[in-house]
């Protein structure tokens, strides 16, 4: 079937027209139009044109016809009706100049730039608005309508058009000068260049990095007009709004030409966080490729960035490493595998970590990227060092072993790689470089393990290191430990000659001229301790606070020892002038009598609580700098617990921090529960004591208080610029959370989230409300077996596998 | 960021490059202006000021970002005049 026969008008026709005559005709056609069927107006109107050639006919036709041009530039179809509206002229050259206006009408209506403008030059004023909106939205270069020869060169549209032409391609080529865009202020809103206006701005301010006056001018300009199609693209640019359509040449090439591939970049580097928020590794891995062949010409230091950052988070997922190694390049690149190394780390397998750092050295070695000796190879089996965990415990129970030794028998039948030998991996780091941190590792290493090697290291240590003060000080330490007090001293001159004033230094010959008058007390060389004493007191040290008073305590002791009564009680008296507390004097001389084998003398009686708190505040003191064993009469700590509350501040630090070191942790909570309710410039270390003592207690509930404590005091110390207290804070605190909890990404958040005040107020008001004394008994420790603790399956194996190792 | 992207130097610049690429970051982003700008400089210059850092670094960074879009922070954000040409032509390749 034909169109006319769908549209009906063969149906009317052959319904019986014919011989109609041209009212029928007229009065048909007349209906259709009217009821805006135009297509089959027009077929009935060529129907009788057909049946009947007369003027009349024809000129039904041409009412139709031109009914159906209004009807197609109605729809939108300009370009057809100018197309039909051209062949009418030709065919009704009697008809031809109604047929010319439609021509025009569809020409300037579908955007024919020439006709727009002649048809608004000659449109008086009132008619022009209407004209002047279709400019607006179908004006895509400001230029043409400013060179535009149909407009009178005085005429504001097109001097408004030329401004912006002008700016437009200014501020597209180079920076603006000031007062540049004054020239738009003659252009009206309502103008249809009052868009283009607004654009110029808006890359003026781009231009100038001004990105909110970018959004704000793009907001302004109508979603129907030109220059509406470079909004997306200039919101992109700003890193503002969805995508452009990137499909569209001209778009990329303009986002490519500006930001220098900036806005692709920001799209690939999104597709692949969402990628990986899905955990779709194949788009994350397709998605990567994208990213690094955009980043192809960028720094290396940013492709690396990229990588390192990648790799993280890709490990953090679970996500299986080897095919990220693979997108990267050769498995076997070094820094693939050094980057691979970064991102185990945190992830607890620091076994994985450490196998694929000892690749990587062979590796890098091998190829040149790194020298076989210097410091990049040291630092490097430094690290790897650094990654066992502190426990050696938990290295023998990941292999199944029970000692150091079994460990490394299975390293020497191959069993085992090598890196997995922590002294072996000093050796290696030392070979290639005798850096201080390599001794030092090293020392630490035999430390605990073998005395007698660390203190072989140590000497090594001070003979490529000359000049420093540290082997010596670990050398002093070691001979004092081992009794050489005389060999100790030697070192001690020596160091005094690198650093006098070193504290260490300073204290070191105080302390080991101490050390020998005890020990030839001790072995009962009263005339060699005394001469010592005589060395000890000329010492600046003798004189710091009741130092004085313990000496003389060892002078009365070597009395007591040589029987000289007289002497000894001479000295007795000496000791009270010195003291000016008797409880104190009793404390010194029991501990002292402890110490030597001596009677000690008879208990003080009825001494007030201020003169016990005072006594016991400062016997702690004393024997705590000394680090030697302070005797007190179990009922003067359960007076002084009793009495706090007439303390001072100081004596109640005193108390908090000898609670710590004898320990008496009852003492220390009461206290530092008495210091919180005083306040006062120590207040922090008020809450650090009670954090401390708080984590040795047993239950939960004490455990977390001791983390608000311990959190309360960092920030407080922070606020009071008392290093040390933050210091300590933060270690016991990570020693809390990482003997109660395992968290493979270090502390969480609010570990590290500083405290508002408000917060601290509060802990410190629930601290001063708590009045029962905890249980601080310790549990048995029981060693129990601890098996491989991994967050990634068979990640060693794994990985291994694909760089070529041996698990 | 990578401290060497943000001074825009090669990892193998020594003490006195870095310090230039320094002091021309600082005098594109003084304090008084860019104060955010400086202490990224400041943050990378001390990162890498001395060889033992650059080592330090290189050997065991860079420190991963976040957010991998943080990368477009290591790179100019250019914004490069290139004309009316490429702006109209967007205009006009729609509107065709």
């Amino acid at each position: 079937m034909s169109k006319r026969d769908r549209h009906g008008s063969r149906a009317w026709s052959g319904g019986g027209t014919s011989g109609n005559g041209p009212q029928e005709w007229r009065g048909r056609v007349a209906s259709l139009l009217a009821a805006g069927k135009t297509r089959e107006a027009l077929d009935t109107a060529k129907e009788w044109f057909k049946e009947r050639r007369s003027p009349e006919s024809e000129a039904l036709l041409v009412d139709a016809y031109e009914a159906r041009l209004r009807a197609l530039t109605a729809r939108g179809l300009y370009e057809e009706a100018r197309e039909l509206a051209t062949r009418l002229r030709e065919r009704f050259v009697a008809y031809r100049d109604r047929f010319a206006g439609v021509v025009r009408q569809s020409e300037m209506l579908g955007g024919k730039f020439e006709t727009l403008v002649a048809e608004l030059a000659s449109t008086p004023p009132p008619r022009r608005g209407e004209m002047e909106r279709i400019l607006g939205r179908k004006l895509t270069d400001p230029g043409m309508l400013a060179d535009s020869p149909l407009l009178p060169p005085n005429d504001p549209l097109r001097r408004g058009a030329r401004a912006v032409a002008d700016l437009f391609t200014a501020v597209t080529s180079g920076p603006l000068p000031d007062g540049a865009l004054a020239r738009l202020d003659e252009i009206p809103r309502q103008s249809p260049l009052a868009p283009w206006k607004l654009l110029v701005r808006a890359l003026d301010a781009f231009y100038r990095r001004a990105d909110a006056a970018v959004l704000a001018n793009l907001s302004a300009i109508p979603a129907e007009s030109g220059p509406a199609r470079l909004v997306p693209v200039l919101r992109r640019l700003v890193g503002e709004g969805a995508a452009p359509d990137h499909r569209s040449l001209a778009v990329a090439t303009l986002l490519d030409k500006v930001d220098g591939g900036r806005a692709r970049l920001r799209s690939a580097l999104k597709e692949v966080t969402r990628a990986l928020e899905t955990k779709s590794e194949r788009a994350a891995v397709s998605a990567a490729q994208s990213v690094l062949s955009l980043l192809a010409s960028a720094p290396v230091a940013v492709r690396r960035t990229f990588t390192a950052s990648l790799f993280h988070q890709w490990v953090r997922l679970d996500l299986n490493p080897a095919a990220l190694m693979r997108v990267l390049g050769r498995t076997s690149d070094p820094e693939v595998v050094r980057l691979a190394a970064l991102a185990v780390e945190p992830t607890g397998a620091w076994d994985a970590a450490l196998a694929m750092w000892d690749q990587y050295l062979a590796a890098a070695i091998a190829i040149g990227t790194l020298p076989a000796r210097g410091l990049e190879p040291a630092l490097i089996l430094l690290h790897m060092v650094e990654l066992f965990p502190a426990d050696p415990r938990e290295v023998w129970d990941l292999f199944d072993v029970e000692s150091e030794e079994e460990l490394r028998r299975l390293i020497h039948a191959k069993e085992l790689p090598e890196c997995f030998d922590r002294g072996r991996l000093l050796e290696r780091a030392l070979a290639a470089h005798p850096d201080s941190r390599v001794f030092r590792a090293l020392v630490a290493h035999h430390d605990a393990r073998e005395p007698k090697r660390a203190n072989a290291e140590a000497e090594r240590w001070r003979r490529a290191h000359p000049q420093e003060l540290e082997p010596l000080l670990y050398l002093i330490r070691g001979a004092e430990r081992r009794g050489s007090i005389r060999r100790a001293l030697g070192l001690v001159a020596e160091a005094e000659t690198l650093n006098r004033v070193h504290p260490e230094v300073r204290q070191s010959r105080f302390r080991l001229l101490l050390a020998s008058a005890e020990r030839r007390i001790k072995e009962s060389k009263l005339p060699l301790a005394s001469t010592d004493l005589d060395l000890v007191e000329r010492e600046p040290r003798a004189g710091e606070g009741d130092h004085a008073a313990y000496l003389t305590a060892l002078r009365w002791a070597i009395a007591r020892k040589a029987k000289d009564a007289e002497a000894a009680a001479g000295l007795e008296g000496a000791l009270a002038a010195r003291t000016g507390n008797p409880v104190l004097n009793e404390l010194i001389l029991d501990s002292v009598s402890n110490a030597f084998g001596v009677e000690p003398p008879s208990p003080c009686r009825m001494p007030s609580p201020s003169e016990t708190i005072d006594a016991v505040a400062r016997g702690l003191d004393l024997f705590r700098g000394l680090e030697r064993p302070l005797a007190v009469r179990p009922y003067r700590f359960t007076h002084v617990e009793g009495s706090v509350s007439r303390a001072s501040a100081a004596q109640l630090h005193s108390l908090c921090l000898g609670g710590l070191w004898l320990p008496r942790p009852s003492l220390t909570y009461v206290a530092s529960g008495q210091g919180l309710a005083v306040g006062g410039p120590l207040l922090h270390r008020f809450l650090l004591a009670r954090g401390r003592v708080l984590g040795t207690a047993i239950g939960w509930e004490e455990r977390e208080r001791a983390r608000q404590c311990l959190r309360a005091a960092r920030a407080l110390a922070g606020r009071a610029r008392d290093q040390e207290t933050v210091r300590e804070a933060s270690a016991t605190l990570e020693t809390l959370v990482s003997a109660h909890t395992f968290n493979p990404f270090g502390p969480a958040d609010d570990e590290r989230g500083e405290l508002t005040p408000e917060a601290i107020s509060s802990i410190i008001a629930a601290e001063r409300g708590h009045r029962h004394l905890p249980h601080f008994e310790a549990p048995t420790a029981s060693r129990k077996r601890r098996r491989r603790r991994r967050r990634q399956g068979d990640l060693l194996d794994d990985l291994l596998a694909l760089i070529g190792g041996t698990p | 960021v990578n401290p060497f992207a943000v001074l825009g130097i090669d990892e193998s610049a020594d003490d006195a490059a870095v310090r230039a690429a320094y002091l021309a970051a600082v005098r594109k982003s003084p304090p008084d202006r860019d104060p955010e700008g400086f202490r990224r400089i400041r943050e990378a210059y001390e990162a890498v000021r001395d060889r033992e850092r650059r080592l330090e670094l290189s050997l065991f960074g860079p420190p991963p970002l976040d957010r991998l879009e943080q990368v477009l922070d290591a790179l100019p954000a250019e914004r490069r005049h290139v004309g009316p040409a490429p702006w109209l032509a967007v205009l006009q390749a729609d509107h065709r």
